[in-house]
């Protein structure tokens, strides 16, 4: 059940990606100006919110290691504050600084004692070569407070798996390549009751989107 | 199985129609790839290793082709990545339809810049030169934007 709402949100998502491509192939204006064309109306549906799920995730219990190299219990760490959960890695040009980026600046525009009210943990969905200290380097360019943690790779995988994050081991192409993969949420867990009631996909997890909804989910409602 | 097929020919014929009328049309009209590129950007990189890459190519000409490579003055290393289900993934080309588009976007085909020569900050320019297999290559100079740009609707 968990795993069908997810994937019908990233479904959603994915369907409106497309039937933005569908409608750019057609876009023939656009010339000059560059930021207005085609690629632009990919990210279409912006307007939409974080999805709230019918059935809470429980926060998943992790116990890895944080950019000091500590042991973080991500339960017990975060237990009574709201919450931001995203699994991804540093090598990743595209969605995982956008996603991380977005947060940042979203947070950025809350208030202090607001941003004081947030958690943002960063799990890395490639433990092999995101180690604390390049987690550390890497989050500390979006916004010094996340957390990042790393550690053993069944362990975060069963973990992102408990909240419907589908992520698979990397592994080395023959061409020295190496394939990781990014989760396609970032859920949202209460202050009230520790348990995922919202999540953002790829497609709205925007900066702007988090900053108009953040205030809510810090105050434990959803959007 | 057989509708697979039959539908396969069914395209196949449509194509090959499709094929006779343009060179009915005479004169190599649908002769050579006609490229244009527009809006390209790089988001700023979070550190000094990587960086990413976005643009549209439109082929207004007949014929297809492919971007086959990418040089740059931001790295001497400039793949072609897509990614499939979160997984980024190099490639050798992306092709460029026929009166169609290549459009590298936010969670789908990119380039990514390897060991960058430098950290670029927001509002400077990279050079980039695109490669085709058929047509003249494509010099652009490209704006890096925030971390977390997209584009406008």
């Amino acid at each position: 059940m968990r795993t069908t709402a997810t994937r019908r949100a990233v479904a959603a998502a994915l369907v409106a990606v497309a039937a933005a491509a569908l409608t750019a192939c057609g876009g023939d204006d656009g010339d000059d100006g560059g930021d207005d064309s085609a690629a632009a109306r990919v990210d279409g549906g912006q307007e939409k919110g974080g999805a709230v799920l019918d059935r809470p995730f429980e926060k998943p219990d992790l116990t890895l290691t944080d950019t000091e190299g500590k042991e973080y219990d991500l339960v017990d760490e975060t237990k009574g504050r709201t919450t931001l959960v995203y699994f991804g890695y540093t090598n990743c040009p595209d969605v995982c600084p956008l996603t991380m980026s977005n947060i940042a600046v979203a947070k950025s525009k809350l208030d202090k004692a607001e941003q004081r009210k947030l958690d943002v943990v960063f799990v890395t969905s490639d433990p092999k070569r995101d180690t604390p200290k390049r987690l550390g380097k890497w989050l500390r360019m979006h916004d010094p407070s996340f957390v990042g943690l790393t550690g053993d790779f069944d362990t975060i995988q069963a973990g992102a798996r408990s909240v419907g994050v589908h992520i698979e081991p990397s592994y080395e192409k023959k061409n020295g390549d190496v394939v990781s993969t990014h989760g396609a949420q970032v859920l949202a867990f209460s202050a009230k009751d520790d348990k995922a009631h919202v999540l953002y996909t790829e497609q709205n997890a925007t900066a702007q989107i988090l900053a108009k909804e953040l205030p809510t989910l810090l105050k434990g409602g959803t959007p | 199985m057989t509708r697979a097929r039959v539908c396969a020919l069914a395209l196949a014929g449509a194509l090959a129609v499709g094929g006779c009328g343009s060179s009915d049309s005479g004169s190599d009209s649908g002769g050579a790839p006609e490229l244009k590129a527009s809006g390209a950007y790089v988001p700023r990189p979070v550190m000094d290793d990587m960086a990413g890459g976005f643009l549209v190519v439109e082929n207004e000409g007949g014929t297809a082709d492919r971007l086959t490579r990418v040089t740059s003055d931001l790295s001497d290393t400039v793949e072609l990545h897509e990614t499939v289900d979160r997984q980024m993934r190099q490639v050798t080309s992306f092709p460029i339809p026929a009166d169609g588009e290549l459009a590298l976007s936010r969670g789908g085909k990119h380039l990514m810049f390897l060991d960058l020569a430098r950290r670029p900050a927001e509002g400077d320019k990279v050079s980039v030169e695109l490669h085709f297999e058929k047509s003249d290559p494509i010099k652009l100079s490209v704006p890096v934007k925030a971390t977390n740009y997209t584009p406008p609707k």
